[in-house]
């Protein structure tokens, strides 16, 4: 029996531990960390679509707050519905970029799961309880599909295609073999929607928040050079003018499309996961740098758009 | 399919709301530009999706418009030395818009 020094023994056992360790969990922190800024995005993104309606009732109210002439009404008197009558944004439509939000959150947990686990074992059962919510998922869009609001329709197939490459992940067992499976068979599909709700925030949203904050503070500002003014005190004058300070605020968050701007921080970091999770051995240490540059990069946006975003919220 | 060219439209709410602020504009063309900017982006809220189908002459003749109506307003000095025919070239542009909304052939 070889016999090696305590001295030598620990340093072999170290290096034995350090190597398969690096091995084991090479993406631990950032599968980790991309799954929580997705979260973070995720949560951002579906505030500021479930918010699209009720940013046009305000509007609405707030013109008709500032002209004493005007009722509130659900149909105006040419026969156009108004904000209150029904909503601008479809229900359909805002439900199914928040169900494409959620499934690429399910992406991103699932690859969190396996960059973590230390059984196996453990997906299989868990299967069961995922399989069947993301079946229930799939069903939805599926049935969406069939409904009048053809907006939908864009996001069924690439949601059917990572439904079906996230169930796929509970079937193997290696997890480098399964995160790199899982990046590339999914990283199409989350390409397509991040890049749909990108084009919708960039084509749709964008000009619904620039027009509407613009209009905003044309409301508010015809409202106060209307007014007697002269009858109001300077604290009321004052807190007018407050309004119409915090419209111009809102007008310059507008601008900065910061929506979008947080889909593409989204799409930069996942796509240097892709490149780090596909890349030959040799190229994994760079990239990894680069997966790291991206997600700090992300994280840092997710802060700093939160806070734009916010004043867009109603 | 077709689509109106709704940053266009976009840019033209904007200067309309601008203009409705701007004290080279009487208060009653201030409030003229005002109702036509609320006007023109309740439109955009149903054209921002609408699609239409190719070749449709009054999406064709709306896009040409616009184009012309947000070169008169972004050069501010003809917006203002003409301020009763830019208003009245937004009054015939909300009119062609209003009328596109019964031929959208869907919803993007």
């Amino acid at each position: 029996m070889i016999t090696l020094p305590k001295s030598k023994a620990f340093a072999l056992v170290a290096a034995i531990s350090i190597l398969t360790g690096c091995a084991a969990n090479r993406y631990e922190a950032p599968v980790s960390s991309f799954r929580d800024k997705t979260q973070q995005t995720i949560n951002v993104l579906s505030t500021f679509y479930s918010s699209r309606n009720s940013y046009e009732v305000a509007l609405y109210l707030q013109t008709v707050a500032a002209d004493s002439s005007l009722r509130v009404e659900t149909t105006d008197a040419s026969g156009n519905p108004t904000p209150l009558g029904k909503p601008v944004f479809s229900p359909a439509s805002i439900k199914a970029r928040l169900d494409a939000l959620t499934v690429v959150g399910v992406y991103a947990n699932r690859l969190y799961d396996l960059a973590n686990t230390t059984a196996p074992s453990k997906f299989q059962s868990a299967t069961t309880a995922l399989g069947s919510n993301l079946s229930s998922l799939d069903k939805s869009f599926q049935k969406l599909q069939g409904e009048s609001d053809p907006t939908a329709n864009k996001y069924v197939g690439p949601i059917s295609s990572l439904v079906g490459t996230i169930g796929e992940m509970f079937l193997e067992r290696k997890r480098d073999e399964l995160i790199t499976k899982a990046v590339t068979d999914g990283a199409p599909q989350v390409e397509i929607i991040l890049s749909q709700v990108r084009d919708d925030m960039d084509k749709i949203f964008s000009l619904e928040i620039i027009t509407g904050s613009n209009e905003r503070l044309a409301t508010l500002i015809s409202a106060y050079n209307n007014s007697d003014r002269a009858k109001l005190t300077y604290e009321q004058r004052m807190a007018r003018l407050n309004e119409i300070e915090a419209a111009f605020n809102e007008v310059t968050a507008s601008i900065g499309s910061a929506p979008s701007g947080l889909v593409a921080s989204m799409m930069e970091a996942h796509k240097a996961l892709v490149q780090e999770a596909t890349s030959p051995q040799k190229a994994k240490m760079n990239n990894l740098a680069a997966l790291n540059g991206a997600l700090q990069q992300w994280t840092t946006q997710i802060e700093t758009l939160s806070t734009q975003i916010k004043p867009l919220l109603h | 399919m077709i689509k109106v060219d709704t940053t266009t439209l976009s840019n033209i709410i904007n200067q309309c709301f601008a203009f409705s602020s701007d004290g080279r504009l009487s208060p009653s063309q201030q409030a003229t530009m005002l109702a036509d900017g609320k006007r023109l982006r309740g439109l955009l809220m149903n054209l921002l999706s609408a699609q239409f189908n190719d070749g449709t002459q009054a999406v064709l003749d709306a896009n040409n418009q616009l184009t012309k109506v947000n070169a008169t307003l972004a050069n501010s000095a003809t917006a203002l030395a003409n301020t009763v025919q830019t208003l009245n070239e937004i009054t015939s542009l909300v009119g062609n818009l209003d009328k596109l909304l019964n031929v959208v052939a869907g919803v993007v």
